[in-house]
């Protein structure tokens, strides 16, 4: 096969990840050589002697071309160099981390096909229904979230289960818990939302005519549902390795995704690349391991459209009920915006809710109310930026169709988690960089969108009747082609601003958004972990306001699906809302 | 006979290695109906949508008023296209689902530039009572007609910049047959009020033979016969 301009642009995006990872280096902006003799013997000074040595012994001097054809040398001998830190070699370290990491995803991909096929089950007895909101609002928690709520409730309040470190089984049931809830219940909502409209097909009239058995009609739907949602699957695979980062990082399991996080924290590049090579391989490989089952099922005579699914017929959420969840963060986010987040009372450290102090104060005695209302808005608004950006880049690319399905491919396979480390690596952690981040990986989805509804505009009979009448290219663009796609992408990047600000608050939980003292939704979240035994409603509070927020994405975009749509613009708007 | 508004010469129109018309010539008088008959995948279609330059022919020539079609550039073509308006066959897909019908009757005018907005508004009130729908008609939508009104108000467009020939591609074949005389009629009525010109696209052997003045048959993307429905004499009015 030939490959085409998508997947010249597959291979330019990879291209560009891996030059991107393989030159961190020389692209982090701020002077490693000084984080470097920092690290190695605290006594030494500064001189400009020693940090010249310092750069010469990592070879900064030589500049990017010659960094980058080591970085990729070593790496082909499987050498991954060694750690600016400890200087002890990177490979050993990032095997360990894999491995722990490996059975952790393992535990977890078991949690989540134990909740699928619960989730699945009662469809496939009942024969119709669906899944409904529980699988869809589960799936839409994001893990570092879900990780936080089990530490509170399984490791504090109920004391069944140890919180952290990585001795034993009983340290992985917390982890795998919070890692392989979301996963589950997004594949069991892909599958429970395709199934009904499978089984009102006419072959399975047929086959009950027939006296098949019901388990078989019941094997033969699971059979013909699975290969269509596999790339889908392999999306959740991915999911995982950046949702690793996240739940390591609550638990305190020494993964892979830790390690990573923490060498991005202490500059600590060569183990940075390695450990981010390791996940981006990791979600690689599960993506390609997918698209070869799929292959396997399907056959090498059905591929693509060949073996469409009928449309999804999936939850209706009543009106009310996002408008409820926005009313009631909007009301939550105002008030906490007329109060001042930043006093520091010490005499009021962690107090109780009461009038002066609605949701209560934190370690410092600052208004959790305050800060909530204050980080909550500037996620929002940061989120709201990048949905406007997106939303005008998707409306650009759009007319580049082939280009952007190559970047959308490259962008679902890149978790956010895993972007914000780099971006924080290269330009330190701050809120640009948080926000660069989840805006690298939130245009392609729009973007494909808007370039299946161009070419359905363009396809259609009444723009080859505007020709014929005279008007010109751009009398067509700005009059039928630009109204028709515009409206539908805005909606769709409206619906995508609660899983962008829950991206945003993910990657300020990890420490890799705004930095303290600055109230940022994520950040408050992980600065009250510290104190969640003596004051558990600071916790609950940033909890529960992302709760609702994972509730607004869910019930949100459960009300658009009206109109009937074609396939490919139905595939593009329903590619999963990336968190 | 009168003069010649359209000559077509050795046409040929390819898709890839299949060739869909294969060196077709006619020519058509002002005035005129010639209907392109055949079977479909005969080529008419596509001798239709080259003829209106939507499709650049591979081969051939395609003179309009005596002026050369085939070389001119998209922007020379647009000052031509005005006087050679198409009509579709698909009356709901050739107008647009989002904008009101008095819009895209007036849109020929206002992407030509020619559009006056004092006069404006009651020329496409005219032009839609031309055409036997009711001005209110202009206030809805396409998927609030039904067919045959979104096949008049497909053909009150055509009208709105003047034209002297229009190509009719199937315009009755998705229609009723009820709906379907109606439609020809007001066709039949226009050709001899407004001294129209119409290169008419249709597979039905009736309908064609009630309707044109002469008729070429198609197979295989080549002409294979031309014959005329009534004696020449019955044609003068």
């Amino acid at each position: 096969m030939r490959p085409g301009p998508a997947g010249v642009t597959r291979v330019v995006c990879l291209i560009t990840v891996l030059a991107a990872v393989g030159l961190l280096p020389w692209l982090s902006g701020r002077d490693p050589a000084l984080t470097v003799l920092r690290a190695r013997s605290a006594e030494q000074e500064p001189t400009r002697e020693a940090l010249d040595a310092v750069r010469r012994d990592l070879g900064l001097e030589a500049g990017p071309l010659p960094l980058l054809g080591t970085w990729v040398s070593g790496l082909l001998h499987g050498d991954l160099g060694t750690s600016w830190v400890s200087g002890a070699d990177i490979l050993p370290s990032v095997v360990t981390g894999l491995q722990v990491s490996l059975a952790l995803m393992g535990c977890s991909l078991g949690v989540a096909l134990l909740l699928a096929s619960s989730l699945v089950a009662p469809v496939l007895v009942r024969g119709r229904g669906s899944a409904g909101a529980v699988a869809a609002m589960l799936a839409a928690v994001p893990e570092f979230l879900l990780a936080t709520i089990a530490l509170l409730v399984g490791g504090v309040w109920l004391g069944w289960l140890p919180t952290s470190g990585w001795q034993g089984p009983e340290n992985m049931v917390l982890p795998a818990v919070a890692l392989g809830v979301p996963a589950g219940g997004l594949l069991g909502r892909l599958v429970a939302d395709a199934l009904p409209a499978v089984l009102g097909e006419r072959w399975v009239e047929l086959w009950r005519g027939a006296g098949v058995s019901r388990g078989r009609i019941a094997a033969a739907a699971l059979r013909r549902v699975l290969p269509p949602l596999l790339p889908q699957f392999g999306m959740v695979a991915v999911g995982l390795t950046g949702g690793a980062v996240a739940v390591e990082t609550v638990f305190a399991v020494p993964g892979i995704g830790r390690t990573a996080l923490g060498a991005a924290k202490s500059q600590d590049l060569p183990l940075l690349q390695g450990s981010v090579l390791t996940l981006l391989a990791l979600g690689l490989l599960t993506g390609a391991l997918a698209a070869l089952i799929r292959r396997r099922l399907l056959g090498p005579a059905l591929r693509d459209a060949g073996l469409s699914l009928p449309p999804a017929r999936p939850v209706r959420a009543h009106p009310a009920v996002p408008v409820a969840l926005a009313a009631l963060l909007a009301v939550t986010i105002g008030w906490g915006l007329l109060r001042d987040p930043y006093t520091v009372n010490t005499t009021v450290r962690l107090a109780a809710p009461s009038w002066a102090h609605p949701l209560g104060t934190d370690g410092l005695g600052r208004d959790v109310l305050a800060r909530l209302g204050h980080g909550a808005a500037s996620t929002v608004g940061t989120a709201a930026v990048i949905c406007l950006l997106s939303l005008l880049a998707a409306l650009v690319l759009g007319f580049l169709p082939r280009v952007t399905a190559g970047a959308a491919d490259i962008a679902n396979a890149l978790p956010p988690v895993i972007v914000g480390i780099l971006v924080a690596a290269v330009a330190g952690p701050g809120t640009g960089g948080a926000a660069l981040a989840v805006a690298l990986i939130s245009w392609p989805p729009l973007a494909a969108h808007a370039a299946a509804l161009v070419q359905e505009v363009r396809a259609s009979s009444f723009l080859t009747a505007q020709r014929a009448i005279g008007a010109t290219p751009w009398w067509i663009l700005t009059r039928h082609v630009l109204p028709s796609v515009t409206a539908p992408v805005t909606r769709h990047a409206l619906l995508r601003l609660p899983g962008i600000a829950l991206a945003l608050a993910s990657l300020g939980f990890l420490g890799l958004g705004a930095q303290p003292p600055a109230p940022e939704w994520g950040l408050l979240l992980d600065e009250s972990r510290a104190y969640v035994e003596r004051a558990p409603w600071a916790a609950l509070a940033p909890a529960v306001e992302l709760a609702l927020m994972a509730g607004l994405a869910v019930s949100g975009a459960a009300l658009t699906r009206r109109r009937p749509k074609t396939t490919r613009v139905r595939a593009a708007e329903e590619a999963v809302v990336g968190v | 006979m009168s003069d010649v508004l359209l000559d077509v010469r050795g046409l040929v129109v390819r898709y890839g290695k299949a060739t869909a018309v294969d060196g077709v010539s006619f020519t058509l008088a002002a005035g005129e109906v010639l209907a392109l008959n055949g079977p479909s995948g005969c080529g008419k279609s596509s001798t239709a949508l080259a003829v209106l330059q939507l499709r650049r022919p591979d081969r051939g020539e395609v003179r309009f008023e005596g002026r050369r079609l085939t070389g001119l550039t998209e922007r020379e073509l647009r000052r031509v296209r005005p006087r050679l308006q198409p009509v579709f066959q698909d009356p709901y897909g050739s107008l647009s689902p989002r904008h009101r019908v008095r819009d895209a009757v007036a849109e020929p005018l206002k992407a030509q530039g020619r559009w006056d907005p004092s006069e404006g508004p009651a020329r496409v009130a005219e032009l839609l009572d031309r055409v036997g729908l009711d001005p209110s008609y202009g206030e809805r939508h396409p998927h609030e007609l039904s067919g045959g009104q979104c096949q008049r108000a497909g053909i009150a467009r055509a009208l709105a910049s003047g034209p002297r020939l229009l190509v009719l591609d199937e315009p009755v074949s998705s229609l009723d047959p009820s709906i379907r005389a109606g439609v020809l009629n007001l066709l039949a009525d226009l050709r001899d009020d407004l001294g129209l010109g119409y290169l008419f696209i249709c597979h039905d052997r009736a309908v064609v033979r009630h309707f044109a003045d002469r008729v070429i048959e198609m197979r295989d993307g080549r002409v294979t016969s031309e014959w005329s429905p009534r004696p020449p004499d019955a044609a003068l009015r």
